[in-house]
């Protein structure tokens, strides 16, 4: 196990764990996510990234006390955030995050980003931003795609708290679940084999979809589709399905 | 210690005057199969600046293979010259200062070769020290730039220029086949030159550093790009394998990640990527087997659409863009990658 100030980084049995033991987010969290990144990228032979938070908090988002007023905000603050939450989305490994209490604001975010979404009965989600003047990051982007543009718009500006059950209907997140740990292990099954190339060019084709032209998508799927065919996964999938075939 | 390096001081490129819309072009020289009109209607290709000919009667242009030769040359040493000096004006240079010179091209075979032509055109200096790469293909302007930057890391101080000119229009066959209206809805005709020298990598110059290059071959695939005699049509003829993007796809990742090891870099740690304009496939291709974004592409993408495939040429019109848009800073690093027959894959390293 891994620990710094404001997560730990564990992994077992092919599943990678990041808890967030800071429960609002500050410039060190951010680069130790980014750290935790690197870790996954470089070194880690996971097939599954959890995101997870503490003490009945999963993320209460941005932590306002390193803010001064009196100092002129820095909006590349703002944008390495983004490109974190970008990479958090592209990690080269299926992603759940298992939510429990509050995922707020940046907090709901890293739930974004994630591949699948869990959540305890106790949980809420909120975003909070457009009643403190600002706004609620790239939510903007991914939500709508999530719920929909009218009830993106009702949840973003009325800054409303949905409970767990209100968001799996809305299609925020996956399902509720009373044992997150059980949950994660019926979601970890659930995902089957690992193919990790099926599974970040499937994602990434899913993300692009709603900016793309048919005429490129089909382009990409078709390049996506070759890489994923050349894999030694497949072609042992392919293997194994004729010797099934053959006994 | 001060690191001495290849630096790339400065790129030009220049076309010929004439830009056609690619959609005017099956109107232009009758070309009523639909099948093959319709390759002129994509949306990856806007605009070529070609040499073209008149067209014939039915509407068919009827030039021969000594008359493209003439128009090969002829067009090296417009578009060329063009391109040297918008590379070496800004550096306050002549071609007087140039000691190696280099230059590239697949679209037209002579001896001596184009550097003699240029050097007699332009009047570079007697001793100026000078190679041609004459055949390689798309991928041919990294061939150059390696032992570009090795004679100029042997030298330092002196002036190394590498000149790609692609007459495309002069390497055509045109007989109303799927297999030349392919090649001949895609290439354009530019040159671009890039000065070379080694100097101090702490001077106040803000040019990239050539770092490593790597390769890879595909033998399997040596056929699938290839510039060949056409006996019935007397003349040579480009052939592009449907599979193209797919080779080039599958082995992509191998000579980038040679290239980012042997300098301890990851993928992530590169800011820009200048990738050969290939075609609308290929390009998807290298995306999504190097796992680079649309944005990463973007300069590819756009000299596609305004150019064609310039060849040889086509990376530094990328680069030219990617310098443009002045968003560069020190300590970025690129990948170049470029394909073309071989079938091959070239890499570079730079650094700002």
């Amino acid at each position: 196990m891994t620990g710094t100030e404001t997560l730990t980084l564990t992994q077992a049995d092919g599943i990678a764990t990041v808890t967030l033991t800071r429960p609002s987010i500050n410039v060190r969290q951010l680069k130790e996510l980014t750290a935790v990144c690197d870790e996954l990228e470089d070194n880690s032979d996971a097939r599954v990234v959890v995101f997870r938070g503490a003490k009945g908090v999963f993320s209460d988002g941005i932590d306002f006390g390193e803010f001064h007023p009196d100092q002129a905000l820095d909006i590349h603050g703002f944008n390495k955030w983004e490109k974190l939450c970008t990479r958090l989305e592209r990690l080269p490994k299926a992603t759940i995050a298992l939510v429990d209490g509050p995922a707020v604001g940046g907090g709901l975010q890293i739930a974004l980003v994630c591949d699948l979404r869990l959540a305890t009965p106790a949980s809420t989600f909120q975003a909070p931003e457009a009643h403190l003047g600002f706004l609620p990051g790239m939510a903007t982007f991914r939500l709508a795609k999530y719920i929909g543009l009218g009830h993106a718009k009702r949840f973003l500006l009325t800054c409303e708290v949905l409970g767990a059950a209100r968001a799996a209907e809305l299609g925020m997140i996956d399902r509720v679940v009373d044992d997150l740990d059980a949950g994660l292990a019926q979601a970890v099954a659930s995902l089957g084999p690992n193919h990790s190339v099926a599974v970040t060019l499937t994602r990434r084709l899913l993300n692009e979809s709603y900016g793309n032209s048919w005429e490129n998508a089909i382009g990409h799927f078709l390049a996506a589709q070759h890489r994923a065919i050349s894999q030694d996964t497949f072609l042992q999938t392919l293997r194994q399905h004729r010797d099934d075939a053959d006994s | 210690m001060i690191d001495v390096r290849p630096r790339i001081l400065s790129v030009g490129t220049a076309n010929p005057p004439t830009r056609f819309l690619q959609e005017s072009l099956p109107e232009l020289f009758q070309v009523d199969d639909p099948r093959l009109a319709g390759l002129f209607h994509s949306s990856h290709i806007l605009s070529r600046h070609l040499y073209l000919p008149e067209p014939g009667p039915d509407g068919v242009p009827d030039e021969t293979q000594g008359e493209l030769l003439a128009k090969h040359l002829r067009g090296a040493l417009e578009i060329g010259p063009q391109a040297v000096e918008r590379c070496l004006e800004p550096l306050g240079l002549t071609v007087q200062d140039i000691d190696y010179l280099c230059v590239i091209t697949t679209t037209g075979f002579m001896a001596p070769g184009l550097t003699a032509h240029l050097m007699k055109h332009m009047g570079f200096r007697e001793d100026c020290s000078r190679v041609d790469v004459v055949g390689m293909g798309c991928n041919a302007a990294l061939n150059g730039l390696n032992p570009l930057a090795s004679w100029s890391a042997a030298n330092p101080g002196k002036n190394a220029l590498m000149v790609c000119v692609e007459v495309c229009s002069a390497a055509y066959v045109f007989d109303m086949t799927f297999r030349t209206a392919i090649v001949n809805s895609l290439f354009g005709d530019g040159a671009a030159a890039a000065l070379v020298r080694s100097e101090a990598s702490d001077a106040p110059r803000f040019a990239p550093s050539i770092l490593g290059f790597n390769s890879q071959i595909v033998l399997p695939a040596i056929g699938a790009m290839r510039f060949d005699w056409d006996d019935s049509a007397g003349k040579f003829s480009f052939f592009l394998d449907r599979d193209i993007p797919y080779v080039v796809g599958q082995y992509a990742e191998r000579p980038v990640d040679r290239l980012l090891s042997a300098h301890g870099l990851r993928r992530r740690h590169i800011k820009h990527w200048l990738v050969h304009s290939g075609g609308k496939k290929v390009i998807d291709a290298i995306q999504y087997n190097v796992g680079i974004t649309e944005h990463d592409v973007r300069h590819t993408v756009s000299v596609l659409r305004d150019f064609g495939n310039l060849s040889s040429a086509s990376v530094l019109f990328s680069y030219r863009r990617l310098l443009d848009e002045g968003l560069v800073e020190r300590g970025d690093y690129a990948v170049w990658m470029t394909m073309g027959p071989g079938s091959t894959i070239e890499t570079c390293l730079t650094r700002w």
